[in-house]
């Protein structure tokens, strides 16, 4: 059964004008998004900036309140579920994008990693110190690290502290909102394969949300595209990097760099190809008002937002 | 240059302190001789004032002497007598104790409540944000000095304590709206929104996460309003609705330079009031002023 399971997920900001600041007309961030993730796999989330990606997680972990849809967690409702049930929000973590400012500057790394500790589980000091050494240990900082700063540490190692946070009440479903976007390219991967070891570890599900087709390549089971706040394709990381079928899918892996120089000349003119089907074929693949088409099935796997054809 | 070097090169030694906070801000007030001396002398009249009239007896001072008025200087009266024959140096002591002490209640009780007003309303946002500005804006066009001479007359047991209470009824908003647009800066942050993902209430995160990371603002705030609240007390005084006689206070002082013979030929009687209130209020002004620099990066000295 599905960890999680969103159905026809909206997110709505609400535009107000006039003098009694009524809402006028709504910003669809999301609208109508579906998904469900297995226990133990990786869904990966991709889409421009401004797609609705983002949102999407921040709505699912109730940070965003949802206009319409279903959030299912486990086959509970948790849609809006605000703080009220606290088991669940114990069984969902976050990590955040922005190792800066994602940990209170104020707060000591126990206080920091401690806080899930102190509202969920009844610890004494002596074993919330311990927890949390050894959830340090695990992402591999240094054990006595506990009465430092956050400033004192590199970004890098801020981001391993944000997962040790979200790990340590042992969730069942982490959503990663563009976790080593702010960080370097080695430290990215140093980061990621850490992700990926305690997740086979402590059986993690991860909703990945990120802009980089190469990372969602390295990390995902199964990748979804997002534009303009819907979905245009979705489907295993086969079917996404080796079958692209949406226009705006084959752009973007089109955009992957090649390292190998020798294929210079041909990623040109394929790139060229590309964008000129873009180009040609743009009424084809959206609506009058540049919005992806609802999605179809291919495959038992594959979806892609194409008009129906009679 | 040099001087960034050897802060930088202290903070290098001493990983373990966070350079941010109030380290900051007491390097501020070193760096500012001004400040620095201000704090030091304010220290010493605040110790000297409480010392001694702890050791007075004000009902000894405010006795009236028929055969001592209007005395000068002298050995017995240090700075003379006034028109009821009382001696100015006691009056002048216990007054200031008096305007030092309900500057100091004023600035923490209206403080206080202003924080956690505009700490509530700005984290939370939206209608109780709408709500709660309301609420202020009601309070901050209602006439306050009109208020206050009208709480003060109806009041029937009235100290330091319940003057105090009055005037920070009316004292709250300026904070309040200050801290309430740097809370709405502060809860967009991920630390606030981590928090919430982590099941952290929001009493806890108002006053464990928020209020810590504003703390420099807040104590910024507070000197500056201390230097304010302590001349309030003798604004009120001087137009009468302040204490009366039996209890000196330093606007009372001031008020007899209304009387012209006073103010030509007594001049023991009002000048030394006047010159306290107006250091006090540069000292503390100097040291807020100081601490408000600290609070910025380019202005710091520090």
């Amino acid at each position: 059964m599905a960890i999680l399971k969103v159905n026809d997920l909206k997110v709505y900001f609400p535009i107000k004008a006039g003098i009694f600041n009524r809402t006028v007309d709504h910003v669809k961030a999301v609208d109508g998004v579906s998904f469900s993730i297995e226990q133990g796999k990786t869904y990966g989330l991709v889409g421009e900036s401004g797609s609705g990606k983002t949102t999407t997680g921040r709505a699912v972990i109730g940070l965003e309140s949802i206009y319409s849809g279903k959030v299912m967690f486990n086959g509970k409702d948790i849609t809006n579920f605000g703080r009220k049930n606290s088991a669940l929000r114990k069984d969902v973590q976050m990590i955040f994008q922005d190792p800066y400012s994602s940990l209170n500057p104020r707060k000591r790394i126990l206080d920091i990693i401690a806080e899930p500790l102190r509202n969920f589980e009844n610890l004494s000091m002596q074993e919330e110190k311990k927890r949390v050494q050894s959830l340090l240990e695990i992402v591999g900082l240094s054990p006595e690290s506990i009465l430092k700063y956050p400033h004192e540490f590199s970004g890098g190692q801020r981001q391993r502290i944000g997962i040790a946070r979200a790990i340590a009440v042992r969730p069942k479903l982490i959503i990663a909102d563009e976790p080593v976007s702010a960080l370097d390219v080695s430290v990215q991967a140093q980061v990621l394969n850490f992700m990926q070891d305690i997740q086979k570890e402590l059986n993690l599900t991860y909703l990945f949300i990120s802009h980089d087709l190469g990372i969602v390549k390295h990390m995902c089971d199964d990748i979804a595209i997002m534009y303009k706040g819907r979905y245009v394709e979705q489907g295993t990381t086969a079917d996404i990097f080796n079958n692209p079928q949406h226009i705006y899918t084959k752009r973007l892996v089109s955009a992957i760099p090649d390292i190998n120089p020798r294929n210079r000349e041909k990623q040109y003119h394929f790139r060229q190809e590309v964008q000129r089907e873009y180009a040609n074929s743009y009424n084809d693949y959206f609506d009058s008002e540049g919005l992806a088409y609802g999605l179809q099935p291919i495959s038992d796997t594959h979806l892609v937002a194409l008009p129906e054809r009679g | 240059m040099e001087v960034n070097n050897t802060n930088l090169a202290n903070q290098i030694q001493d990983p373990t302190k966070s350079p941010s906070g109030l380290k900051i801000l007491w390097k501020e007030i070193v760096r500012d001789k001004l400040a620095l001396v201000s704090l030091i002398l304010l220290t010493l009249i605040t110790v000297f004032v409480y010392g001694i009239a702890f050791v007075l007896d004000q009902d000894e001072i405010v006795r009236v002497d028929l055969f001592a008025i209007h005395e000068p200087p002298s050995e017995e009266f240090i700075l003379g007598t006034d028109y009821g024959g009382r001696d100015i140096f006691g009056q002048l002591i216990i007054g200031t104790r008096n305007s030092l002490s309900i500057g100091f209640l004023v600035t923490a009780i209206s403080g206080i409540f202003g924080i956690a007003f505009g700490l509530i309303a700005g984290y939370f946002g939206g209608y109780t944000d709408n709500a709660m500005m309301r609420v202020l804006d009601f309070f901050q066009v209602l006439p306050f000095t009109m208020l206050v001479i009208v709480f003060v007359s109806i009041v029937p047991n009235y100290t330091i304590l319940a003057f105090s209470i009055i005037m920070a009824a009316f004292n709250w908003m300026g904070i309040a709206r200050l801290i309430r647009s740097k809370a709405l800066q502060e809860k967009e942050l991920d630390y606030v929104q981590a928090s919430k993902t982590l099941g952290t209430s929001h009493t806890k995160i108002i006053f464990r996460e928020v209020m810590p990371n504003i703390s420099s603002l807040i104590i910024v705030t507070m000197t500056l309003n201390l230097a304010a609240n302590i001349g309030i007390e003798s604004g009120l005084s001087f137009l009468g609705f302040g204490f009366p006689e039996s209890t000196p206070s330093l606007g009372t002082l001031l008020s007899y330079a209304t009387n012209p013979q006073t103010l030509e030929y007594r001049w023991w009687i009002w000048v030394p009031a006047a010159i306290l209130i107006l250091v006090m209020m540069l000292m503390v002004r100097n040291v807020g002023e100081a601490l408000r620099r600290a609070t910025d990066a380019r202005q710091r000295r520090g």
